[in-house]
C-alpha cells in the first residue's frame, strides 16, 4: 500500500479516536506514532523532542509564567478590579456585563499574554455573574471563549515570541503591531455582543456615572501598573519576555500578600458593592495570605500540565510533516495562486483550517515558516503578515472541532462543549470580519510602529 | 547480543550504576522495550496499590511536586532579574536551569490531569453511548494511555542513558548534571501509568454498581 493512502488511513483512524472522546494529546500522539513507522523515523525522535521541546527554550518559560500570573491577579483581586472598571465604563449599555467580559478580556491580555488564562479566568470568574444576571448560560461562557482570543494579540503574547523567534523578528514591534488589531477584535466582539443581548433583552442596565468610573479606575490602578511593568520592561529591553513575566509573577505575589492584611485592617470584602466602598479602601486588593499559594499554583500547573504536553506532542507533529514533505506541497499550492491579494488570502484560508485541527502554537511551527515567505515574496510586509497570521491562529481558538477557548470555557463554566457552538459561531462572524480588516488594510498593524 | 541477553544487560548495569557504550547500545536495541514495558505496568500497579496504602500521597505527590517546581522556576528568574538590576549580575544557570524544572512541573501535571481526567477531549458523543459503549470508551483511553507511558518510558529512558554517558552538564553550572532532571520524567510516567489503573478500576466499579461512568471535568474544580 502506498505511504500516502496508509498516511489517510491514519489520519481518518484517530479522526475516530477524537469523536469518541479520545484526549486530544493522544490522538496527535498516535498519530504521530503511526506516521513515524509509515515513514520510517525512529520512534526515539519522539522521546527526545517530549524532554527538548521544553529544555533547548526559555522562551517557552513565558507561558506557564503569565498562566500563573493570570491566576494571581484572579486570587489577589486585581482581575476583579479590572473587570469592574469595565462595567463602570460599559453597564450604560444593553449587555454591559457580557461587553464588560470581553473588555476585561483584552485588560488582562495585556498582562497575561495567553488565551487559554484569559479564558478561564474571565471565564471563573464572570460566568457566574453573568448567569446570576439573567444572560444565557451558553452565551456567557461562549463570551468568555471568544473574549480569550485576544489573549495572544493584545501583547504580551506567547505567540508572537514564538512568531518572532521562528521569523527573525523583533518581538516589540510584533507587540506593537498587535495593539490596533487586539483593540478591534474587542470592538468587534462587543458590537456583536450588544447586537444579542438587544435581540434577546439580556442584562440589567446601570447608570453611567463619572464617580463610579473614577472609583473603579483607582481600584483597577494595580491592574494598570502590572500591564505598564510589562510593557515597559519588554519595549525599552530592560527585561525579555519571560523575565517580564516572572518579574509580574513576583509583583503579583508581593502585592497580595502586602494588600491582604491592608484589606483587612481596612474591614471590606469582595463582595462590598463599588457604591458602598470607600475611595481610599479602593487602593487595596483583597490580597492572599501565604498559605493560599500553593492552590493558586495547582491550578495554574493544572492549565500547564494540559498545554505544556500537547504543545511537545505537536513540535513532533511538525517534524513528521517536515520529514512527509509537507512544506513543499504546501509552499507550491500556495505560490501557484499568483499576485498578492490571491496569495494572501490562499494563506489566510490555510491558516484557518489550520486554526480548526489544531492549537495555534503547532499552527504556528507548522505554517509561518512556509507561508511568511511566500507572502513576503508578493510584496506583504513581513510585520503585517505576522499580525495577519496570528489574528487568524486566534481565530481558530473557537474554530470547532479543535477549538481549545472552547474546550477550556466548557471546562470552567461547566457548559458542555457542543452547547457553546451557537453563540461562539456568532463571535466568530465579527472576528473574521476584523481579520479581513486587518488583512486589506496594513496600517492598522503599521502605524503605530516608529520610524517606518 | 540476544534481545534477552539486551534486556538483562539493562537491568543489571543500571542497578549498579556502571552505564558504558554496551549499555547505551543494549538501551538502543529492542530490548530496552522488553524491559520497560514490563517496567510501566509493574510500576503502574505498584504506584496503585501504593496510592491505596497511602491515601495522602495519592492526594499530594503530583501536587506538591508541580507547586514546589512552579514556585522555584518562578523564584529562579525573579530573583534573576532582581540580582541584574539591584546586585552584581544573575548567575548563568538562572536561564538553563528553569528550563529543565519547567519540563518537570509539565509531565507532572500531565500525570496529574490524568486523574482528573481534564486533558482536552471532545467528550460529546461519548456522553449519548449506552453505559457498555461508555465503560468501552475508557477501557480504550486506558489502553491508549498505558501504551503512552510505556513508548514514553522506553524512549526517554534511552535519551536518560545517553545523556548519563556523556557526562552532560547543565549550561552555566559546573558540576550539575543534566540526567539528574530527566531522570525524573520516566518516574512521571510511571505515577501516570499509576492514576490511569486508579481510573480504569474505578470506571470498572461505577459500571458494575450502576453509578454515572461519564462526569463533565471542571479544570481547576477539584484542587
Amino acid at each position: 500500500m502506498a505511504d500516502s493512502t496508509l498516511i489517510t488511513l491514519i489520519s481518518l483512524a484517530v479522526t475516530v479516536l477524537f469523536m469518541l472522546g479520545t484526549p486530544v494529546l493522544l490522538v496527535i500522539f498516535y498519530w504521530v506514532v503511526a506516521c513515524s513507522f509509515v515513514i520510517d523515523l525512529p520512534l526515539d525522535n519522539t522521546g527526545a523532542e517530549m524532554l527538548n521541546v521544553f529544555n533547548k527554550g526559555f522562551a517557552l518559560l513565558a507561558m506557564p509564567l503569565f498562566i500563573l500570573t493570570g491566576d494571581l491577579i484572579n486570587k489577589s483581586g486585581i482581575a476583579r478590579r479590572l473587570s469592574d472598571f469595565a462595567y463602570a465604563c460599559l453597564g450604560w449599555l444593553r449587555g454591559g456585563l457580557a461587553m464588560a467580559s470581553i473588555g476585561a478580556c483584552g485588560l488582562f491580555a495585556a498582562i497575561s499574554g495567553s488565551n487559554s488564562a484569559t479564558t478561564a479566568t474571565i471565564g471563573s470568574m464572570l460566568h457566574p455573574e453573568m448567569v446570576k444576571g439573567g444572560y444565557d448560560e451558553r452565551f456567557s461562557a461562549a463570551t468568555a471563549a471568544a473574549g480569550g482570543t485576544v489573549g495572544i494579540i493584545i501583547p504580551p503574547s506567547i505567540i508572537f515570541i514564538v512568531y518572532g523567534f521562528l521569523m527573525n523578528l523583533p518581538i516589540s514591534d510584533l507587540f506593537v503591531a498587535g495593539i490596533i488589531p487586539g483593540t478591534l477584535m474587542v470592538l468587534g466582539m462587543m458590537v456583536t455582543c450588544f447586537v444579542i443581548c438587544s435581540i434577546n433583552g439580556w442584562g440589567y442596565l446601570i447608570r453611567l456615572s463619572f464617580m463610579r468610573v473614577t472609583k473603579t479606575a483607582i481600584g483597577a490602578w494595580l491592574g494598570f501598573f502590572a500591564i505598564g511593568l510589562v510593557l515597559w520592561g519588554i519595549y525599552t529591553g530592560k527585561f525579555s519576555p519571560t523575565e517580564a513575566a516572572g518579574v509580574t509573577v513576583g509583583f503579583c505575589i508581593i502585592v497580595g500578600l502586602l494588600s491582604y492584611p491592608m484589606n483587612k485592617m481596612m474591614g471590606t470584602d469582595a463582595d462590598t458593592p463599588v457604591s458602598e466602598k470607600s475611595v481610599t479602601s479602593m487602593f487595596v486588593v483583597e490580597g492572599f495570605t501565604l498559605f493560599d499559594i500553593p492552590s493558586i499554583v495547582v491550578r495554574s500547573a493544572q492549565i500547564t500540565g494540559i498545554l505544556a504536553p500537547l504543545i511537545a506532542v505537536s513540535v513532533v507533529m511538525q517534524q513528521v510533516l517536515s520529514a512527509m514533505g509537507a512544506q513543499e506541497t504546501i509552499g507550491s499550492f500556495v505560490t501557484s495562486m499568483g499576485g498578492y491579494y490571491p496569495v494572501l488570502f490562499t494563506a489566510m484560508a490555510m491558516v484557518f483550517v489550520a486554526g480548526m485541527i489544531l492549537e495555534s502554537l503547532p499552527v504556528t511551527i507548522i505554517l509561518a515558516p512556509i507561508l511568511a515567505p511566500i507572502a513576503a515574496s508578493v510584496g506583504v510586509d513581513p510585520i503585517h503578515f505576522s499580525v495577519i497570521f496570528l489574528v487568524g491562529a486566534s481565530i481558530g481558538f473557537i474554530t470547532p472541532p479543535y477549538g481549545l477557548n472552547l474546550y477550556v470555557a466548557s471546562g470552567v463554566t461547566g457548559v458542555p462543549y457542543f452547547r457553546l457552538l451557537r453563540y461562539s459561531s456568532l463571535y466568530l462572524i465579527s472576528l473574521i470580519a476584523v481579520w479581513i480588516l486587518v488583512a486589506l488594510t496594513p496600517e492598522l498593524a503599521l502605524w503605530l510602529l516608529p520610524d517606518r | 547480543m540476544s534481545i534477552l541477553g539486551d534486556a538483562a544487560t539493562i537491568v543489571t548495569r543500571t542497578i549498579s550504576g556502571d552505564i558504558d557504550f554496551q549499555v547505551v547500545n543494549a538501551y538502543r536495541s529492542q530490548a530496552a522495550w522488553v524491559v520497560f514495558v514490563p517496567l510501566t505496568l509493574i510500576g503502574g500497579l505498584a504506584v496503585y496499590y501504593l496510592y491505596r496504602a497511602v491515601p495522602w500521597l495519592e492526594r499530594n505527590l503530583e501536587r506538591t511536586i508541580v507547586v514546589w517546581s512552579y514556585i522555584l522556576m518562578a523564584l529562579i528568574i525573579f530573583s534573576g532579574v532582581i540580582q541584574r538590576f539591584f546586585l552584581s549580575g544573575q548567575p548563568a544557570w538562572s536561564t538553563t536551569v528553569p528550563p529543565l524544572i519547567f519540563m518537570i512541573m509539565a509531565w507532572y501535571g500531565c500525570s496529574f490531569n490524568v486523574r482528573l481526567r481534564t486533558h482536552l477531549s471532545f467528550n460529546e458523543f461519548r456522553t449519548k453511548f449506552s453505559r457498555k459503549g461508555q465503560i468501552a470508551v475508557l477501557s480504550l483511553d486506558a489502553v491508549l494511555w498505558l501504551m503512552f507511558c510505556m513508548i514514553v518510558i522506553t524512549t526517554v529512558s534511552r535519551e536518560v542513558v545517553r545523556s548519563y554517558s556523556n557526562f552532560q552538564i547543565v549550561l552555566g553550572t559546573d558540576n550539575t548534571m543534566q540526567w539528574w532532571f530527566l531522570i525524573t520524567i520516566p518516574v512521571a510516567f510511571i505515577l501516570m501509568a499509576g492514576r490511569v489503573f486508579e481510573n480504569l478500576f474505578e470506571d470498572w466499579s461505577n459500571y458494575r454498581n450502576n453509578r454515572p461512568l461519564i462526569n463533565q471535568a471542571v479544570i481547576g474544580g477539584d484542587v
